[in-house]
């Protein structure tokens, strides 16, 4: 019986399996084998087997080292602020006694936006003859700030754009996490004295902690693939200070068609995300045996 | 038996009207084109061409990346998506080296001298001196564009030397608001097309006829160091902000490519030739950079003797003359001098005397990371985050690690 069960469940999960291994398992196995092989797309001769010729170059190579750089510390400020910002808002617009619904779709409307729309409205108002910044700066005598070409503002151009575009996004998980906090814990903590700070210290953080570390590492591995608004807005400039991990890929593989190397920085890319991700990933592993033996 | 000849005289009918069908077919031709004007350009003049040969004609408008990438991807199929693409000229040694292009002198095509030596030598591999694989389909240069209200408010004429182009920055900027000389100083392509000409002017460049790197020359240091002086004296803008505040008189000057500012008769700012002196006694140097749209036929097309036909048809004399109000900007001498299309379009005179006197980028496969490299390094330059000196030879050093 229990051996028909478990062919049952093979025969069931199957299709999910192939396009699973279809659709991501051999992909990243080629990727694995390009990495390791001098692959120019346009080259007239085979692939030569390189071994680890692709990720000593990589490492050596400063500029992804910059890159590598900008985008550790790129993920770190931007998930810090989208989570802490997106927390702050869920709790304050479900302290509202009316209109959560209309603030809720209002805030979520950055979110909805494509990478490339919001970098180019963006690129309209951080403009230096035209934008609305430097206007307002112009207002109180200020500016204009070439805010997307100056070595000292650049980056930060970047990160506030996206904290703008996915602070509304943690907003929306952790408000939809508060939702199922039973409203009884804070009538307890209400007669136990508990002031609001202690309410959301002892009832609400215990109860959407899991969520606040899954809304943290979902930010850590979209922003680790930043792309399109450097793309389209920096370059990577001023002086590479903006220049990422995912632009770097995309310029050695599409640009310059090197298959192999640009395999390479994807497997170190990969790798990266999933050591950042492995605590979540084990803690998941581990909740769900918990909830098994029970 | 009348049952047999009635079912054979059908099957011959049929035969008859597949046969005529298949006969009439006409062939297709599918362009790989950059998008926006060049397509309309292509589009206005097909009609002649399908006509005269029976053919439909399809025309892709794809992005710069994505119609590399689309070129590049379909080169190695056996039979080709193709018949003729649309390159940018710094492509070709890439596209030749890998024989994704059919040889043009191969099947038969004879160098047109109408076309301008300058256009006409980005289509040949080795560059300029062997056969032919691309023809060119669209003429660019970089010119140097100017306010003439704002030039006039210093009493300063248009510079033909950088020398007076940095004196007139430095009369303007700061008075009345105005910015001096807006550089275009984004990392990458943007500021090596900007810096390119400046550094061609001071005779540097960045390799020598050896292929030595010889971005770290004195040469270069001087035209880095004058390049940081515009900027002291004006901004550094993204292309939509340079093109409006030299069109609205809030900055004296720039360089860029003539789509920007000229459309038919009008153009927004004045233009003249990229002064090629250093200074009023130095040698002139050619400055402008050379930027065509050359096309070829894919080497996997699957109407090859066609496919050749139709290109020589839109590289032709008569159709760059048509294409002209469609806003195609010629690549023959004989087009640039019809004293009617001179009458309509003003810049043409400009843009010819521009295009003979240019410069191409390197001819190499790698300049794309060659350009990346380079940017970054003008980039640390003028953000002062490195010296000139270090700068330049940083890039160099970067530049032949990727050439070694």
């Amino acid at each position: 019986m229990k051996k028909n069960n478990t062919l049952y469940a093979y025969l069931m999960s199957s299709p999910a399996m192939l396009v699973l291994t279809v659709l991501s398992v051999f992909p990243l196995l080629f990727i694995l084998w390009y990495s390791l092989t001098d692959y120019y797309y346009l080259s007239t001769r085979p692939p030569q087997f390189v071994l680890f010729d692709n990720y000593i170059k990589l490492f050596k190579d400063r500029y992804f080292m910059q890159a590598l750089g900008n985008t550790l510390r790129f993920t770190a400020l931007a998930v810090l602020f989208e989570v802490t910002l997106g927390l702050m808002v869920a709790v304050l617009v479900k302290s509202f006694k009316r209109g959560q619904e209309v603030l809720r779709t209002v805030t979520l409307l950055p979110t909805l936006l494509p990478p490339v729309t919001v970098a180019l409205i963006w690129q309209i108002m951080l403009s230096n003859n035209y934008g609305l910044i430097n206007s307002l700066l112009g207002l109180f005598g200020l500016g204009p700030v070439s805010w997307l070409t100056d070595v000292n503002t650049a980056f930060y151009a970047i990160l506030v754009i996206d904290i703008w575009q996915y602070t509304p996004f943690a907003f929306l998980l952790l408000y939809a996490a508060m939702q199922g906090i039973p409203q009884g814990q804070y009538e307890a903590a209400s007669i136990d004295g508990a002031g609001k700070w202690a309410q959301f210290h002892y009832v609400t953080m215990p109860n959407i902690f899991h969520n606040v570390v899954m809304v943290t590492l979902l930010r850590v591995i979209d922003t680790f693939r930043l792309f399109d608004k450097v793309n389209i807005l920096t370059k990577g400039g001023p002086a590479n200070t903006t220049a990422t991990i995912t632009q770097y890929i995309y310029h050695n593989g599409v640009n310059m068609f090197k298959v192999g190397y640009a395999s390479a920085a994807s497997v170190v890319m990969t790798l990266i995300i999933l050591f950042l991700a492995a605590g979540y990933i084990r803690q998941n592993f581990k909740a769900r045996e918990r909830a098994q033996k029970r | 038996m009348k049952k047999a000849l009635s079912l054979l005289l059908a099957l011959v009918m049929v035969g008859a009207l597949a046969s005529a069908a298949l006969a009439e077919q006409p062939a297709k031709l599918v362009i790989a084109a950059r998008g926006g004007s060049h397509v309309d350009v292509i589009n206005a003049v097909k009609a002649q061409f399908e006509q005269e040969n029976n053919c439909v004609i399809e025309v892709l408008g794809l992005e710069n990346p994505d119609l590399k990438q689309k070129i590049a991807l379909d080169s190695r199929n056996a039979a080709g998506a193709y018949d003729i693409v649309m390159l940018d000229d710094p492509w070709m040694p890439e596209v030749t080296e890998a024989g994704m292009l059919l040889n043009l002198t191969e099947q038969g095509y004879a160098d047109d001298a109408d076309f301008v030596p300058t256009s006409l030598a980005l289509g040949k591999a080795p560059y300029g001196a062997g056969d032919t694989f691309a023809l060119p389909f669209s003429g660019n240069v970089t010119l140097l564009f100017y306010n003439a209200d704002v030039l006039a408010s210093v009493d300063a004429q248009v510079p033909d030397s950088w020398q007076g182009a940095l004196d007139i920055a430095k009369a303007v900027n700061g008075k009345d608001g105005k910015v001096g000389y807006v550089i275009r100083g984004q990392q990458g392509n943007p500021i090596v097309g900007d810096f390119m000409p400046v550094l061609w002017a001071y005779g540097g460049d960045v390799f020598d006829a050896d292929w030595n790197v010889i971005v770290d020359s004195q040469e270069a240091k001087d035209a880095l160091n004058l390049y940081i002086q515009l900027l002291e004296n004006g901004a550094n803008y993204e292309k939509n902000d340079i093109v409006s505040s030299v069109a609205d008189g809030k900055a004296a000057m720039s360089l860029g490519w003539p789509s920007w500012y000229i459309s038919g008769k009008a153009s927004t700012a004045g233009y003249a030739k990229i002064p090629g002196k250093v200074n009023a006694d130095s040698p002139e140097n050619p400055a402008g950079m050379i930027g065509n749209w050359l096309m070829g036929v894919p080497k996997n097309t699957r109407n090859p003797e066609l496919a050749v036909k139709l290109l020589t048809f839109l590289t032709s004399a008569e159709t760059q003359r048509a294409a002209a109000p469609s806003g195609a900007v010629p690549t023959r001498t004989s087009v640039f001098t019809d004293p009617d299309l001179s009458k309509e379009y003003p810049f043409y005179a400009t843009l010819l005397a521009a295009t003979e006197a240019s410069r191409e980028r390197p001819r190499t496969p790698l300049w794309g990371d060659i350009e990346n490299v380079f940017g970054i390094e003008l980039s640390n330059a003028i953000s002062g985050i490195k010296s000139v000196d270090d700068a330049l030879a940083d890039a160099k050093a970067a530049i032949e690690d990727i050439v070694k």
